[in-house]
């Protein structure tokens, strides 16, 4: 076709070539630099237009070979982070203090304003500067009830649904009563004051009463979510005292540091946890140990469970394993009449390749499975002891490793003899001792999770009981887990859903699919709703939608379909396509070239031609 | 009968309350889990020993099933909880049991000899439609329990659902193999996991890694049975077996012996010098610990016969208190019982109760042969064997074979109808896609005669099968008359291609054909032992009573299919690229081209050329030198300029090596 077209241009280009002797001489024709036709654009034309269609074509093969990715809400989840890192989460709490038996009018000190600005302002100061995750935000409001029996003198700002009612009680025998015994005073509190957790501001309002007496001071905090002292106290006095079990016990929870670091989180990031009971064995030839766990499981463990549904899912089940020596050993002490085995060998103690204490089917994925474990010595080693570090002998007899679990020591009564019984007697754990080591075992378990294991919290002005919970953990201390799980749920969602965004905006070939981005949806959803219930001051459903958005977070994160080989590189690609296009791009871009200059060349020619004849 | 009834009752009451009370208090202890392991060793024809290790596990269906366990392993019982496994085998083998060797024809052989490789099948309490999914996940869970590949029987290429040919068959059951698994240590050790004892104490404390890895043949097994009767609530419960059976050579230790005998003698061995170890004691927590030694029936005869021969001893009745120290053989330990089966054969089990050894006095029972004997396993029905026809990479075809394994022919009328004497015989054949089977082509030679399959054929069910999503499977039920001298079925195949990913690593071994399963209903093996001798409580001489069907697994074929070189789709693509880019080109340089310009320019070419010519064949010339026939005078000229030029050059080019050896030193 294109030898047909050029056909009729032929002769035009080769005439004067042809008869180029007999014109060189007349008009000074030189057909080296001259041409007199105006030179063909066909070819240019032809030439340019192909590149022109392969750089518009180019589009649409990046198109065709453009893969999948759900889109995800990158502004949404940068904001967020953002958010979560620039304004810890804080949340509201109430708190009232009541006075009763003092007489406002008698004595100036005890009005109730005057109270009440001196508790905020103490409680400033015992509060850290800046205001951490997972507390109290630091506009605390405080109320100030002060009850003489007569006359009964409030703040102004006394929210109502919720009130001290005036009277109610006899002032003068109150004291007495509350003497009598501390969990009966705990429940006679929790009658009077117990309308409180029903009504507004999320149902939690933390009192601690003040009760006029006479003899040494005495401060208990409660099961719930009060704590009262009682003994003839000044009003300076009393006002640190509610300040500290204000900030230091209600706040945060009676320990030292705030948040949870992230190596020391116990709850697995589906917001499971699975804990795994074992009875170990060490040597089942002398005597054989079984213990019945169903009572443990029903009577201890289910309530526990049942309080910590918010924070974790929690799965237990136990096993007894025989053979199971541990790998590090101990020494004989006469003074104490035992074996003994010192703390700095204990990170030996955990026998890992004969305690087969198994990864549990029942955990899926990225469930936590914390290991307790009780140990039975051998005969050999009969009463064996753990050493503490300063030489005493531990209470407990036993040990936490905080992320791994926990492991207590139990020697049986009366050791078995060193002469061999070929036949050992198969023997249950009494209930008593079982209790025992359940609630070390609890003990354990509360230390894990963050919280302190004695029932004593000393302050700086003086020390307050705490009294325990049959469910293992207090009002109080769920309320202090709610909070700063919520707080680290977010802080994990927004660390997650960060690495996510910035590890999808890293690969742009990598393949996401749909669920991944409704995940992220949810995710983001469920953060906001514990974020709005947190600023209500609802902790349990904010501590449970916090932990939605954690694991779904981390569904995203580790969906299989992100960590699959199959995700198609750019180096593929180009290893596809570049045999066909490198070489096609060279023949149709020097095609372009070469014809451009051509005309360019063949232009100037013609241009050369013109201005002689002009010339002439 | 003098004593009063009341009196009578007291004492009843003082005979059997310490017992019940002890009975009581074992129960409710135990939490009625249990625990019990035996071992059964066996001399065999061929101068090797089997020994059969047996561990049972039962734990009850309380409502902390799968929660709290006491012994039973906590892995298992949640694995049965979560899948709703009903009943479930799963073996890791290495080897091949020799059926005419080692025996085809007792419980050992037809329940513990396994195909090489690994075999799953499990039956599920789920509606029809999921059970794919919860096979699915249960592979996964095992292959993460035991160590091995067995999610790969996750791909619905890998597992099917027989229904009438194999034993266990029900509706829910799926049944997928591994041919090619290898098995060792890493599956064993999550294996003896599960044991309360491990291999700490007990009779697993035998279990010598080398020795039981240099065995002939080893497969390990682990067997759930879930007895879930609504009616009988003491008896619905999960039963865990585990066997091992490892097939040993024992070492020829014959000092005193003459040269001439000690080749007949049968080697002697003990437990020691088998396993490299011996009993400590019995695991404490286990409710029976025995070992067993089995003599064969057609031994004891032979060793009848022997001692009739030798007339040493006059003896006429056989009892049990002469057996052990018997005419051909000498046992180190005096067996606590002596189980002699009523019929059939007659084998012997010596009953050894293990009881707690100290570290001084270790339980090492011994076995020395007095007498040379040549005796014969019990052989199985049939002798199955399979093999491939044909050749080349495109079709072939391939056989089963059954033979008569008793010279004399005419079985033992095991179901005789009237007059016409049967033989059942079931063949289960699984088949991967890519061995596409034409089942038109199935034929059946009887007594080496073509004969129509329908005349033998029972019942039958194939489901062919589908690329890439499930396997072919074939079942039959064939009934043969007694007087069969062998049959052969054979069916043809095309070989088909798999898509590139599909290839396994190392694709050019070739393709593994899983086993057929020989199954022969009609016989029954399990040994008959008097009533009075199941005093023992052991669970592995129940299991032994028990009564099963004979069972063999054919060989595994090995089908190679043409492999592709797998840098094939990249030579595909640059190829087809190259000629695209070529074809494109060149289309577009025809457009561009000017064909007068052309010419001229070739023209013009052609007279550069000439010149260059010209001077090419002076030069040419000038190298022939002598040889031209008219050496002209510019020739000479040039020569003459030529020589110092081609001097320097040639120094240049010795320079540069001489450089490039200074430099490449």
């Amino acid at each position: 076709m294109a030898e047909i077209s050029e056909s009729p241009s032929k002769p035009e280009e080769h005439n004067p070539e042809t008869s180029l002797k007999e014109e060189e001489t007349d008009s000074g024709f030189d057909p080296k630099t001259m041409r007199k036709t105006k030179p063909g654009v066909k070819r240019l034309i032809l030439a340019v237009s192909v590149v022109f269609s392969f750089i518009l074509a180019f589009p649409l093969l990046w198109k065709s070979i453009e893969i999948y990715r759900a889109p995800l809400p990158f502004a949404r989840i940068n904001s967020f982070s953002a958010q979560v890192e620039s304004d810890p989460l804080t949340f509201p709490c109430h708190f009232q203090a009541i006075f009763v038996g003092f007489d406002s009018r008698t004595s100036k000190s005890f009005s109730p304003n005057e109270l009440e600005s001196s508790i905020v302002k103490k409680m400033t100061q015992l509060s850290p500067k800046a205001s951490q995750c997972g507390t109290c935000s630091n506009n605390h409001s405080v109320s100030v009830v002060v009850d003489s029996g007569s006359d009964c003198v409030q703040t102004k700002d006394y929210k109502p649904g919720c009130s001290w009612q005036c009277g109610a009680v006899d002032t003068v025998n109150f004291g007495a009563k509350l003497k009598g015994g501390d969990e009966d005073a705990d429940e006679l509190l929790w009658s009077l004051l117990g309308g409180c957790s029903e009504s507004g501001f999320g149902g939690k309002v933390y009192s601690v009463l003040v009760v006029n007496g006479e003899g040494e001071v005495r401060t208990v905090v409660g099961k719930y979510r009060h704590a009262w002292i009682l003994g003839s106290v000044s009003a300076a006095e009393a006002v640190s005292r509610i300040a500290e079990i204000f900030v230091k016990v209600f706040v945060n929870g009676g320990k030292d540091e705030g948040s949870i670091h992230g190596e020391f989180m116990p709850v697995g990031a589906d917001g499971r946890i699975v804990l795994s009971f074992s009875l170990l064995n060490a040597d089942p030839r002398d005597r054989i140990y079984d213990w019945d766990f169903d009572i443990i499981d029903k009577t201890f463990l289910q309530p526990m469970i049942e309080a910590l549904q918010p924070v974790a899912d929690i799965a237990v089940e136990s096993q007894v394993l025989y053979h199971t020596p541990k790998s590090s050993f101990s020494f004989w002490d006469d003074k104490h009449g035992s074996h003994i085995f010192s703390t700095k060998d204990l990170p030996f103690f955990v026998n890992s390749n004969e305690w087969h204490l198994d990864t549990s089917i029942a955990a899926g994925g990225r469930s936590k499975i914390l290991q307790f474990v009780v140990y039975i010595p051998s005969s050999k080693e009969c009463p064996l002891q753990l050493e503490l570090p300063n030489g005493e002998i531990s209470k407990t007899n036993g040990f936490i490793s905080p992320m791994w679990g926990g492991a207590v020591v139990w020697n049986p009564q009366n050791c078995p003899n060193d002469s061999e019984s070929l036949h050992p007697v198969r023997q249950m754990i009494s209930p008593q001792d079982l209790q025992k080591v359940t609630e070390v075992l609890m003990g354990q378990l509360r230390q894990i999770f963050g919280l302190k294991s004695d029932n004593l919290y000393v302050g700086l002005s003086g020390s307050s009981t705490l009294l325990g919970s049959e469910r293992g953990f207090t009002e109080w201390e769920l309320d202090v887990l709610f909070r700063q799980h919520t707080c680290f749920n977010l802080g994990s969602c927004a660390t997650t859903l960060g690495s996510l965004s910035r590890l999808v905006q890293s690969l742009p070939r990598m393949i996401i699919m749909d669920e991944i981005g409704k995940q992220v949806k949810f995710s983001l959803e469920a953060a906001k709703l514990a974020q709005s219930n947190a600023s209500v001051g609802v902790y349990d459903t904010s501590a449970l939608s916090s932990k939605q958005s954690r694991s779904l977070a981390e569904d995203a994160f580790f969906h299989p379909s992100i960590m699959s080989i199959s995700y198609y590189s750019f180096e593929h690609c180009f290893a596809v396509y570049s045999p066909f296009f490198l070489p096609v791009s060279m023949h149709v871009l020097m095609g372009a070239l070469v014809e451009w200059k051509r005309y360019k060349k063949e232009n100037r020619k013609y241009l050369a031609w013109k201005n002689k004849i002009k010339i002439s | 009968m003098d004593v009063p009834p009341k009196s009578s009752f007291i004492l009843f009451l003082l005979f059997w309350f310490p017992i019940i009370s002890s009975l009581i208090a074992v129960r409710s202890d135990f939490g009625e889990e249990e625990f019990s392991e035996d071992l059964l060793l066996k001399p065999l024809p061929d101068r090797k020993v089997l020994a059969h290790f047996h561990f049972q596990s039962r734990a009850p269906l309380s409502d902390s099933f799968g929660r709290h366990h006491h012994l039973f392993p906590k892995a298992i019982s949640q694995l049965v909880q979560k899948f709703n496994v009903k009943a479930m085998e799963l073996s890791f083998t290495q080897g091949r049991w020799n059926y005419e060797r080692w025996g085809g024809f007792d419980p050992i052989s037809s329940s513990n000899a396994k195909p090489p490789g690994v075999e799953l099948w499990a039956v599920f309490n789920v509606p029809p439609s999921q059970v794919d999914t919860y096979w699915k996940n249960l592979t996964h869970s095992l292959s993460g329990l035991f160590c091995a590949s067995i999610n790969f029987l996750e791909s619905s290429t890998f597992y099917s659902a027989p229904e009438i040919a194999f034993p266990p068959a029900s509706g829910n059951l799926r049944y997928g193999t591994l041919p090619r698994e290898a098995v060792c240590t890493e599956n064993l050790t999550p294996w003896l996991k599960l044991l309360p004892c491990r291999d700490k104490a007990g009779l697993s404390s035998l279990m010598n890694r080398p020795s039981i890895y240099r065995s002939f043949y080893h497969s390990q097994r682990l067997r759930l049975t879930l007895s879930n009767s609504a009616a009988d609530e003491l008896n619905s419960g999960i039963v865990l077996e585990q066997t091992l059976t490892v097939l040993l050579q024992p070492q020829i230790v014959g000092a005193g012996m003459n040269y001439g005998s000690e080749k007949k003698l049968q080697p002697s061995w003990s437990l020691s010098s088998i396993f490299g170890r011996k009993v400590n004691g019995r695991c404490v927590l286990a409710t029976s610990s025995s070992v067993f030694l089995q003599i064969d029936g057609d031994l004891f005869t032979q060793l009848e016969n022997l001692q009739k021969n030798t007339a040493i001893y006059a003896a006429d009745d056989i009892g049990a208190e002469e057996l052990t120290s018997n005419h051909g053989f000498e046992l180190s330990i005096k067996p606590d019982r002596v189980h002699k089966e009523v019929e059939k054969g007659s084998s012997i089990l010596y009953e050894y109760e293990i009881k707690e050894y100290t570290d001084t006095e270790q339980f090492d029972l011994s076995l020395t042969w007095k007498h040379p004997v040549v005796w014969s396993s019990p052989l199985p029905p049939l002798h199955a064997s399979r093999f491939l026809m044909g050749s080349g990479n495109e079709r072939g075809a391939m056989a089963i074979s059954l033979k008569q394994t008793e010279p004399t022919g005419g079985f033992v009328c095991a179901n005789c109808v009237e007059e016409r004497c049967e033989l059942q015989v079931n063949v289960l054949q699984i088949v991967p896609w890519y061995i596409k089977v034409y089942y038109h082509t199935l034929q059946l030679f009887v007594n080496e005669q073509r004969q129509a399959v329908t005349d033998f054929v029972e019942k039958m069910r194939v489901s062919p099968s589908e690329d890439k999503v499930s396997p072919g499977l074939m079942e039959l039920v064939l009934k043969f008359p007694c007087d069969l001298k062998s049959a052969v079925l054979s069916v043809e195949f095309d070989k088909g291609f798999l898509h590139i990913d599909e290839y396994p690593p190392d694709a050019n071994q070739g393709f593994d054909i899983p086993s057929a399963i020989i199954s022969f209903p009609n016989f029954h093996a399990g040994l008959q032992f008097p009533d009075n001798s199941s005093l023992s409580k052991s669970p592995m001489f129940s299991k032994l009573q028990e009564k099963s069907h004979v069972l063999s697994y054919t060989e595994v074929l090995l089908v190679p299919l043409t492999t592709p070189d797998f840098s094939m789709p990249y030579n595909v693509i640059t190829i087809t690229c190259t000629v695209f880019a070529l074809y494109f080109g060149s289309l577009l340089n025809v457009l561009r081209r000017r064909v007068e310009e052309e010419k001229k320019r070739l023209i013009d070419e052609a007279n550069k050329k000439g010149l260059l010519r010209r001077v090419l064949t002076k030069l040419t010339a000038k190298f022939r030198r002598r040889s031209s026939e008219d050496p002209q005078p510019p020739s000479a000229s040039s020569s003459s300029i030529m020589s110092p030029r081609l001097i320097l050059k040639v120094l240049i080019v010795a320079g540069i090596a001489v450089v490039w050896q200074y430099y490449s030193r």
